[in-house]
């Protein structure tokens, strides 16, 4: 289904006789780049047979939808030596001539490029864990849509990442295309429980209430990828199990990491790691009173008690959570903990197999009205 | 018979410029299920032979009228994995549930390959047995898992794997699996919806659907990152439309604690009856964690081995080493009172307009339990208070402990048939008096 035509009207000026000769030039290659989203930019080249004089060319398409303002001629054989002389917008739309003047008769192998809508690129991962939770393998795969209209049999597709690659596709036909594969990554687990968002006590909960579990991977050399930025896309976890064969862990959205930073995908709950947060204290101290009586200024005096349990046999990072509001001291606490923000602090625990840990901070909020 | 998965593999041979197409159809040769219980999502593997010819090599698979995800087909040779590349898998134009595999050989062989995909329609759930022994001490408990097979497609021979544990997922394998095309179009991609219409209802009906009579197998447990993977013993036959049940787990005399709870706030006025165990080796359990379900405890009432129904709980998973409350519902049996005896406010203050700022409130509680058992009973009764401003004094002979900043709880165990009363003093101490 061709829907982009060429046709060429040669206009011999000798007699002012107006004969029209059509020839319908073949699209050679096709370069066709994923830089904006849901659109493609395609440079494609064709030889056109041009006679002495001023030449006219009509480029027209049906069916598609090509951007008429960005679409763009350039020579490729005598660059020096011909001419553009005009671009005209025909009033049926879907067109636009082209009037070239040649020196002199002959082939002209010419470059014409324009924004193509409805062909676009996705990517998808594939993420899967060895037995010993050691290493992944990642894979990516680009989706390639082509709802433009138009079919290319030969086309040099460049993705916003990874390598160019020549595939022919066809209209309305859905390509998934292996673009990268790398074994050996490495990554690590890391169990989450943050107190603003989750239940404090699960056993009130009617449901289970599990523990976030993420793995986190860094977009470097040194953890064996880093080679070009990640595009966001969907990605299936695995792991491999004893038998061999492997299990679906989970899935989440990779958002863009350029190279350098990490990333964290969360897959699943962990129902072996239980948290159990309680406040032991909440008391208002420093009380200043106006002249009625009434508190207008003062201090809390909060405890608050976390108790991590791991029922795994293996040794579990859990990142611990915590928001603060308004002004406040930290008084003591069982553990280090990083402070993330003004409100908000951080312990990352690592809890063996099989044993229980309680974190208990307290502190003061201050200068409360 | 009616499979809806279909496989041709087509061998393109340049013969005299005619372009001759061979037809396969590879057999089934193996197929393994993993199903989950937290979304309606199974992923399926098919192991088939084809046999390649050096060169390029088209696989084409078709999944009309069956609940598979396109997005999710995957294909793996078994072996020579090196010199077969799978670079390509097409979704033709205008044509649906339907995908075409570009498989370059490096030589012409017989090769196992494994199909996969996530195919929705097929889940699994837990539920367990219980029957306490007379003197409510101990507790046979037998674990069931229940397979239900609604994807449309007939699995024979398969082999059931389970997997216990609950996963992140983007989009409903249901909503994928119906999309057309398997990606969407350019510039629309709605994202399929999450929420699961009308689960429980399509559940329950399944679970009415003809039980097979399944040989008790023995299930292979263990654990697979931050999940369990349950393996069902040799293969099953799961035609569509069809259940499957089958024995997880049995134990016999199991410790059990059976205990009554009182919390007004919570339960109400009456006392509710509970058992209490752990999933450890102290109780015979512990081998492995039990994925939610419903459990429904029974009774034995006399040496016949006639049984009473006691009750059922939604049990949420219990991994090794959690202890385990199961709430049996409402009891006449055992009957707690509360009572305000007596109420006082003392120790006004006042501030400098002569406006009261501060008081102490005085409360006396009377707390009758009686046992109408012929078991001795324990119980234990939680008092919420409005704040955290209190002081407590209790009868000596009770047993109790500050559960939290707002809240007591008293244990008291009592004899068959006894009467029991105690008090306790609360001080609520208000405005100003709080500091």
């Amino acid at each position: 289904m061709k829907k982009v035509l060429i046709i060429l009207f040669i206009i011999f000026s000798i007699s002012y006789a107006r004969t029209k000769l059509v020839a319908l030039p073949d699209r050679e290659i096709s370069y066709i780049r994923f830089d904006a989203p849901y659109t493609a930019f395609v440079e494609e080249e064709r030889i056109l047979t041009l006679q002495k004089g001023i030449n006219q060319v009509d480029f027209s398409w049906k069916g598609v939808n090509i951007d008429q303002d960005s679409i763009n001629l350039t020579f490729l054989t005598n660059p020096d030596k011909l001419k553009l002389i005009s671009l005209s917008y025909p009033p049926e739309g879907n067109s636009l001539i082209w009037e070239i003047y040649s020196p002199e008769g002959g082939e002209e192998k010419v470059r014409i490029s324009y924004l193509l809508s409805n062909i676009d690129c996705l990517y998808t991962y594939k993420i899967v864990v060895d037995k010993n939770e050691e290493n992944i393998n990642f894979t990516s795969y680009i989706i390639l849509r082509n709802f433009s209209g138009e079919d290319f049999e030969k086309g040099i597709v460049t993705p916003e990442f990874g390598k160019t690659f020549e595939t022919s596709t066809k209209n309305e036909e859905t390509k998934q295309i292996l673009i990268y594969q790398k074994d050996g990554i490495k990554f690590e687990k890391i169990f989450v429980f943050d107190a603003s968002r989750m239940i404090w006590d699960p056993e009130t909960a009617k449901e289970n209430v599990g523990i976030p579990v993420y793995f986190e991977i860094k977009n470097v050399k040194e953890s064996g990828l880093g080679e070009f930025p990640l595009l966001l896309g969907k990605t299936r976890m695995f792991q491999i199990e004893s038998s061999g064969s492997s299990i679906f862990l989970g899935e989440d959205n990779l958002k863009y990491i350029p190279v350098g930073e990490s990333f964290r995908l969360y897959f699943g709950d962990s129902r072996d790691i239980v948290v159990k947060q309680k406040k032991m204290k909440d008391t208002k101290i420093n009380i200043r009173k106006n002249n009625s009586g009434d508190i207008v200024l003062y201090d809390t005096d909060e405890i608050i008690r976390i108790e991590i349990e791991n029922f795994r046999d293996k040794i579990a990072k859990i990142e611990i959570l915590e928001n603060i509001s308004d002004e406040w001291d930290m008084e003591e606490s069982t553990h280090k903990y990083e402070k993330i923000d003004s409100n908000n602090i951080k312990f990352v625990i690592d809890l063996k197999p099989k044993s229980k840990e309680i974190v208990e901070f307290h502190y003061h909020r201050r200068n409360l009205r | 018979m009616k499979n809806k998965i279909f496989l041709i593999f087509l061998i393109f041979v340049l013969n005299l410029f005619a372009k001759v197409d061979l037809v396969t159809l590879p057999s089934r040769e193996k197929v393994q299920l993993t199903i989950y219980n937290s979304a309606d999502l199974t992923l399926v593997r098919d192991e088939r032979i084809l046999t390649l010819k050096k060169g390029e090599n088209s696989l084409q698979f078709s999944w009309a009228n069956t609940l598979i995800d396109p997005t999710s087909l995957d294909l793996i040779p078994k072996q020579d994995v090196a010199s077969i590349n799978i670079s390509q898998l097409i979704f033709p134009p205008r044509v649906s549930e339907l995908g075409l595999w570009k498989i370059e050989s490096k030589f012409s062989k017989k090769i196992p390959f494994e199909i996969s995909y996530f195919t929705s329609g097929i889940s699994w759930e837990a539920f367990y047995i219980g029957t306490l022994s007379n003197d409510e001490k101990s507790m046979e408990l037998k674990g069931y898992v229940k397979v239900i097979n609604k994807s449309g497609e007939d699995y024979e021979n398969a082999s059931v794997r389970l997997v216990v544990g609950k996963i992140n997922l983007l989009e409903m394998i249901r909503v994928l699996a119906k999309r057309y095309p398997p990606y969407g179009t350019p510039g629309y991609l709605p994202p399929a919806p999450l929420i699961e219409k009308e689960r429980g209802v399509e559940m329950l009906k399944a679970a009415k659907a003809v039980l097979a009579e399944a040989k008790e197998k023995e299930i292979i447990k263990e654990g697979v990152s931050e999940y369990f993977l349950y393996t069902i013993e040799g293969t099953e036959n799961l035609p569509d439309k069809w259940s499957k049940r089958l024995l997880s787990f049995s134990q016999k005399d199991i410790p059990v604690e059976f205990f009554y709870k009182y919390e007004e706030e919570r339960y109400g006025k009456n006392a509710r009856r509970f058992i209490k165990f752990a999933n450890d080796q102290n109780h015979k359990l512990g081998k492995e964690p039990l994925p939610d379900g419903l459990i429904k405890i029974f009774k034995y009432t006399n040496k016949e081995g006639n049984l009473s129904y006691m009750g059922s709980d939604k049990t949420k998973y219990i991994p090794i080493g959690e202890k385990v409350e199961l709430d049996l519902g409402e009891s006449k049996e055992v009957k707690i009172d509360t009572k305000l005896m007596d109420l006082k406010k003392k120790n006004f203050v006042f501030n400098k307009d002569g406006n009261i700022s501060g008081w102490e409130e005085e409360k006396i509680y009377k707390i009758k339990v009686t046992n109408y058992k012929n078991l001795p009973v324990k119980v234990e009764i939680k008092r919420n208070f409005p704040h955290q401003y209190w002081k407590i004094e209790v009868d000596k002979n009770i047993q109790w402990e500050k559960y939290d900043i707002g809240s007591v709880k008293f244990t008291l165990t009592l004899a068959p048939f006894e009467t029991r009363e105690f008090t306790y003093k609360l001080i609520l101490f208000e405005g100003d008096r709080r500091y």
